[in-house]
């Protein structure tokens, strides 16, 4: 008396599952240069460490006698795993089993992935290919109705957008509810020349009059630029390790914080080449990610959304081995004005340290803005407002460093109204409610045209003016309460991460995030 | 081919057709916002083609130089 041959059929019916869509499609998947669903978690995840759940799950074909005669799993895999010793929930589309779309799929395994990870309280990386289990135009005929457009589930997804770190990476031709998947993600990665991400493809896009590839419609450079997606990388194998390097700085979920870990990196360590970096001339740019890398512990800064919302620089580095979230002006966008996009990328980042408790530093370069025609056109104030409320609603601590200009309203967002954060300035800060160039010729426009040299007057006031405008003046007001020497600002951001990482507080927070 | 990702008025062209450049050379300058921002090659490359001259308004996506990063 024994269950054996129970389990027999059993581990049967799971390596027919292991065949995926079977040896021609992998073969068309292989030659594509992508990899199945099954080497993605393999690669992903530590050694043997993938417990799939439903794995019996699937379409089986029986003959006459009721026997099992041949048998397909779901296109969605899923199941817990481990990424560098830790916990997580992976899922991922099978393509090679109708494109990974609804026709194969069995849509509960996608509900109770999502409400494993929700309710485990762990990360979720979706690895997304075709339409991520939404429909294509055959379900008409295999169900022979139509459906009401649904989208069951999607409360655990939303839900779980202030609950648990979600990271998404498109590793094929995405479409649909696939985007949906992919955009609605803390973060997100692309295949360049391999990913394109649209709501609908090339053949659906060809009937409005728009003849495009893959590429033209939905490659990395679109959708980077969009900001519908965060990053593209060369390889899967480097969207993993981007995925991985994204959850190291963040908590299992917002019931958790995030450990400070050994740094050998000196707190102390002085940046003599600091004093010089910001140049004297003020219409002269300078590089901001060498800075930020040499103040950051050494190789901790991991950048997120490089070609979105330029003017900002946002991403996750440590200090004395405290998870922090740092954003910081680049003067080669825009001279550092806040465009629309970048008021859209900071509402996110914010949100996203505001979520998982991490403390936020703001390197200051930011001369307003964005003014003209094309910024009235994106709406530049509307989404400077929604930036800035997103900045008055963070409770995590916050410094801000101004290293050079920080002028009008979006200036004023680099703290959030009279709440208290830590504030510095470098000597080669300069504020104001309008820079001074270009504002002279209004405020003074009587003075300069009744005068008798109009050129001579405008010089004398602007040189005038040029004499008050000294970050000491204002200190001197106690308007910033301190200056400091460019050089020591590493040692002044650790102090701020030793002191903030035991005011964390864990749980969700008032208003969640989206995506 | 290099476009501009901000909207500017070319303020200086310094590089001309058929020169090699080195990597990180400053091509061309746009003033925006009121500041002189380089836009710089990624890679060592002969110049093909410069669509734009000083004085030029331009917008964000514009055309600005062609660069033969495969020499």
């Amino acid at each position: 008396m024994s269950w054996e041959k129970e389990l027999e059929e059993k581990v049967s019916r799971e390596k027919l599952s292991e065949n995926l869509g079977g040896k021609d499609r992998i073969k068309k998947q292989h030659d594509a240069g992508l990899y199945t669903i099954r080497e993605r978690i393999d690669i992903l995840t530590d050694k043997s460490s993938f417990n799939e759940v439903g794995k019996l799950a699937g379409h089986a074909i029986y003959n006459e006698n009721n026997d099992l005669i041949d048998f397909k799993g779901s296109n969605f895999i899923f199941g817990k795993a481990k990424i560098d010793g830790r916990n997580i929930i992976v899922g991922g589309d099978d393509f090679t089993l109708r494109g990974g779309s609804a026709d194969a799929s069995i849509k509960e395994k996608h509900l109770k992935c999502e409400q494993m990870a929700l309710s485990l309280q762990l990360p979720l990386i979706r690895i997304v290919e075709g339409s991520g289990g939404g429909g294509s135009v055959k379900t008409i005929e295999t169900s022979g109705r139509a459906n009401v457009p649904e989208v069951e589930g999607w409360n655990l997804v939303v839900e779980s957008m202030g609950t648990i770190p979600r990271v998404a990476l498109g590793l094929g031709s995405v479409a649909g509810l696939g985007a949906a998947h992919l955009a609605c993600s803390h973060y997100s990665v692309m295949v360049k020349e391999k990913s394109a991400v649209f709501v609908a493809g090339p053949p659906v896009v060809e009937q409005i009059g728009q003849k495009l590839s893959k590429n033209e419609l939905g490659g990395y450079e679109i959708q980077l630029k969009s900001g519908a997606v965060d990053d593209a990388v060369d390889t899967e194998e480097e969207a993993f390790e981007a995925a991985k390097k994204f959850l190291s700085y963040l908590p299992n979920s917002v019931y958790q914080l995030s450990d400070q870990i050994i740094s050998k990196d000196d707190p102390k360590r002085t940046l003599e080449w600091l004093i010089e970096a910001i140049p004297k001339n003020i219409k002269s740019v300078y590089k901001i990610r060498p800075i930020i890398e040499d103040l950051v512990d050494k190789d901790s800064f991991f950048e997120i959304g490089k070609e979105y919302g330029k003017s900002i620089v946002t991403g996750f580095c440590r200090l004395n081995g405290w998870p922090i979230a740092l954003m910081a002006s680049d003067p080669y966008s825009y001279g550092g004005c806040w465009t629309s996009n970048t008021c859209k990328k900071v509402q996110k980042f914010v949100d996203l340290a505001e979520t998982f408790h991490l403390p936020i530093i703001y390197l200051v370069d930011c001369p307003g803005f964005q003014v003209g025609l094309d910024a009235e056109k994106r709406g530049t104030i509307k989404e400077g407002v929604r930036a800035m409320s997103a900045i008055w609603q963070t409770t995590t601590p916050w410094m801000s460093i101004i290293i050079r200009n920080c002028f009008g309203v979006a200036g004023a967002a680099h703290k959030r109204g009279s709440s208290y954060i830590s504030r510095f300035a470098w000597p080669s800060a300069r504020w104001g409610s309008l820079p001074l160039e270009g504002g002279i010729e209004a405020a003074y426009r009587s003075d300069i045209e009744n005068a008798n040299d109009p050129k001579l007057e405008l010089q004398k006031i602007t040189t005038r003016l040029n004499k008050l405008r000294s970050p000491l003046r204002s200190a001197e007001s106690f308007l910033i309460e301190e200056i400091i020497d460019p050089r020591h600002t590493r040692r002044i951001m650790c102090e701020f991460a030793d002191l903030s990482g035991p005011l964390r507080k864990t749980g969700k927070t008032n208003r969640t995030m989206r995506p | 081919m290099i476009y501009s990702e901000v909207s500017g008025t070319i303020s200086e062209i310094l590089v001309t057709h058929d020169q090699i450049v080195e990597k990180e050379t400053d091509l061309l300058i746009i003033e925006c916002m009121k500041m002189l921002i380089p836009v710089t090659t990624k890679n060592k490359g002969k110049i093909i083609n410069i669509y734009v001259k000083e004085n030029d308004i331009i917008n964000e996506g514009d055309k600005l130089i062609d660069v033969n990063y495969d020499i």
